[in-house]
């Protein structure tokens, strides 16, 4: 009876709707507007210039930097993250005792603050004093520059991508657990070992969970700030570790540049959008098998 | 029943947007008796308490750079205290930091949206270029019509140094500053250095205090660079040339600028000086793992070690035109009132208040300390630490007293400079390049 009329359906859609447009849809159109012309502080138009902001990002040696490693970190986060989550999901399912032991030590990093996790890390890294240059003099060696141009990404990486292990960890879990058991009895049966159970039975079922989880993993990527601004603010060393969101962040709030700020952010949402749509092709996650 | 759906889906629906518009607009009730406040607030004042302030529940918000580590913290909030406790109908909810780049920027963007609070403590310089272009501060005199004797204690050179770039004063000063080279005094005394007075003996320093395993100078070039670019500035080009704004980079600033990239290649600062925060380049001198850090005034009621701790003028680089005792200073910040808060009746008197008690003699004289400048004539505590006396004979011995270079750049120009620290230390920039780039900024901004 309800649906019939569609009054009271636009009603309750409305407010949502107006909430994004109001604080979603016209902000980004007034972003893409502001790329074309010179900015003097956070609202004022200066000059129109044009396509100048993205003629300039064409030339931006950083902005091409920061596009890399958004797409290593891509890559970094679908072999990983998902992975390394993917794995311990098939391990954790196979044991009987301590499942729910397991399934909480490896989540309890997604509820630590990315903010603390990146504080903690830096005095892991801290050239004088850190916990690891420590260690290193406890066994008589020489301390380290974990944060030196040629390891900094990778001192990033890690605990950015341990961080989120445990989110799609959980996922694939519970992907796992709607497989029915009947279909590895019926397996079993037939001959097959644990690890053709694995190729031939789990993954093509966790397809659906898998693709999702492969969707949110590179668009996270994609949107990662706060782990990698902490650890390295400003891209340190020299802007080498700038990834798309702290690129943005620090040309529109640091250099106060805010309309070469918007006109990468208007980027950011072009990338997205593309990779979203190859993911898609890729992955086809509709595909009937 | 249906009708009984109908009634229910409608309500829900009205409660969820007028909940959604709760938190816009401004209450605009009692209006009638708010214009009978103000009234009665438009009477002579004596120093130190504004008549008037209303009795009517009311929040004051505010922002200082009295936050975080600053040690004028604890002071700042002791006067919040005391305001509501003498006004206990007066909340003032109060989101003070210590002031970095990000903040200023968040600074300028609550400016800019309407979203700016009552009272903010804050630049008086082009630092505040941003905030000052939203035109939303009351001036001095424009109070002083109310209340003539708002502030009435600063001293006319206060006045005269805080006043806003285009010549009006909209901010109360409080304290201004100096810039140094703080030096761990005993770590000079055990390598038997002079303290670094000139360039021969500070390079001496940094070469034996390398060769012996403690880092010569604390800094983040990351982070906060900027001590470092404007003292070789004004070491190198001397105080006219260092506060002009040229079309092109003079050759003395360029020089200046390249002796940072010398020095990195010496090997005078941090092995992770690229990396390490301010925080944590701060710990290095605090912990004595550094010998010499370049700060400010603000910096030194910090240090745990106020006895073996000094801070010296910069010395003057090779070929330099800086005078021996030139520093770096002034009074660049003061409290303002926002004319939201002006023009609001039930709040006006009350940030009045709240800026005349946190400028009277009596609290400069406690944000003061004995460090920096005051802004009305106050004489030296009696019980000054040796850091104290020093920073004291720093301001009082110097010859020449200038701005800093984000004082005259616009903010976007000046991190031109400072965001390019590394590059140039790299060897992927010039000094030149950089300098030139931000001084091209600056100019097209004033277009």
């Amino acid at each position: 009876m309800l649906y019939k009329k569609k009054t009271p359906l636009i009603a309750f859609l409305l407010p949502g709707f107006a909430m994004l447009l109001i604080f979603l849809y016209v902000p980004f159109v007034d972003n893409i507007n502001n790329s074309f012309y010179n900015m003097k502080g956070f609202i004022e138009l200066q000059k129109f210039i044009g396509l100048s902001n993205y003629k300039e990002m064409l030339q931006d040696a950083k902005l091409h930097t920061s596009l890399i490693n958004s797409l290593k970190m891509m890559g970094l986060t679908v072999v990983f993250q998902v992975g390394i989550a993917l794995l311990l999901a098939i391990l954790v399912s196979n044991i009987k005792r301590g499942q729910q032991f397991f399934r909480t030590v490896y989540f309890f990093p997604i509820v630590i603050s990315a903010t603390a996790i990146g504080l903690l890390f830096n005095l892991f890294y801290n050239y004088k004093g850190g916990a690891l240059n420590q260690l290193l003099q406890t066994f008589g060696k020489e301390p380290v520059n974990w944060m030196a141009a040629t390891t900094a990404f990778v001192m990033i990486i890690i605990p950015t991508i341990w961080s989120y292990v445990g989110f799609y960890f959980v996922i694939i879990l519970t992907g796992l657990f709607d497989i029915s058991d009947e279909i590895y009895e019926a397996a079993s049966i037939d001959g097959c070992t644990k690890a053709q159970a694995v190729i031939r039975i789990t993954l093509p079922l966790l397809r659906g969970v898998l693709c999702t989880c492969i969707t949110l993993a590179v668009t996270g990527a994609l949107k990662v700030f706060d782990l990698p601004w902490v650890i390295a603010p400003q891209g340190a060393p020299g802007g080498i570790t700038h990834f798309m969101g702290t690129y943005m962040y620090q040309i529109a709030f640091v250099n106060l540049n805010v309309d070469y700020g918007a006109a990468i952010a208007v980027a950011i949402v072009v990338l997205g959008v593309i990779v979203s749509l190859v993911i898609n092709k890729i992955l086809k996650p509709d595909a009937n098998l | 029943m249906h009708k009984y759906k109908k009634f229910v889906a409608l309500l829900i629906v009205s409660l969820m947007v007028f909940g959604s518009l709760s938190a816009c607009g401004s209450g605009s009730k009692g209006t009638t008796e708010a214009n009978t406040d103000a009234a009665e607030t438009d009477q002579e004042t004596t120093s130190g308490e504004a008549t008037g302030v209303t009795s009517e529940k009311i929040t004051l918000t505010t922002v200082s750079m009295m936050g975080g580590t600053d040690p004028n913290t604890e002071r700042y909030q002791e006067v919040i205290d005391a305001f509501m406790e003498k006004y206990p109908n007066v909340t003032v909810e109060d989101s003070s930091q210590m002031s970095d780049q990000t903040w200023k920027a968040k600074v300028a963007a609550q400016f800019s949206v309407g979203d700016e609070p009552d009272v903010i403590q804050f630049f008086t310089d082009n630092n505040a270029s941003e905030v000052l272009a939203a035109d939303q501060f009351v001036t001095i005199d424009e109070i002083r019509e109310v209340y003539p004797e708002y502030a009435a204690a600063i001293v006319d050179n206060a006045w005269k140094a805080s006043a806003n770039p285009d010549g009006v004063n909209r901010a109360v000063p409080t304290t201004g500053f100096w810039e140094g080279l703080f030096c761990n005094k005993d770590l000079f005394d055990k390598y038997e250095l002079a303290l670094p007075t000139d360039w021969d003996s500070f390079i001496t320093a940094v070469k034996t205090f390398k060769e012996n395993g403690i880092i010569p100078i604390a800094v983040s070039l990351n982070e906060v660079p900027h001590y470092w670019i404007e003292h070789l500035m004004l070491s190198a080009a001397g105080g006219e040339e260092f506060t002009s704004i040229p079309e092109t980079a003079p050759e003395s600033w360029i020089k200046g600028l390249e002796i940072l990239k010398e020095l990195y290649e010496m090997g005078a600062f941090p092995e992770d000086s690229q990396t390490i925060t301010n925080d944590a380049a701060g710990e290095l001198f605090k912990t004595k793992q550094a010998a010499m850090q370049l700060d400010g005034s603000w910096y030194a009621g910090g240090i745990d070690d106020q006895e073996n701790t000094v801070v010296v003028a910069f010395p003057v680089v090779e070929g330099g035109q800086k005078g021996p005792n030139d520093i770096i200073g002034g009074l660049s910040s003061g409290f303002y009132i926002t004319k939201k808060a002006w023009d609001d009746p039930l709040k006006r008197a009350a940030a009045v208040e709240f800026v005349m008690m946190n400028t009277s003699p009596e609290q400069i004289a406690i944000y003061w300390n004995g460090n920096g400048m005051a802004t009305v004539e106050l004489e030296a505590p009696a019980d000054m630490t040796p850091l104290g006396l020093a920073g004291l004979e720093l301001g009082n011995a110097a010859t020449g007293t200038f701005a800093p270079t984000d004082a005259r750049l616009i903010g976007e120009a000046y991190s031109s400079i400072t965001t390019s620290t590394v590059d140039l230390v790299n060897g992927t920039k010039t000094a030149e390049e950089i300098l030139n780039n931000a001084l091209q900024i600056n100019m097209d901004s004033q277009e």
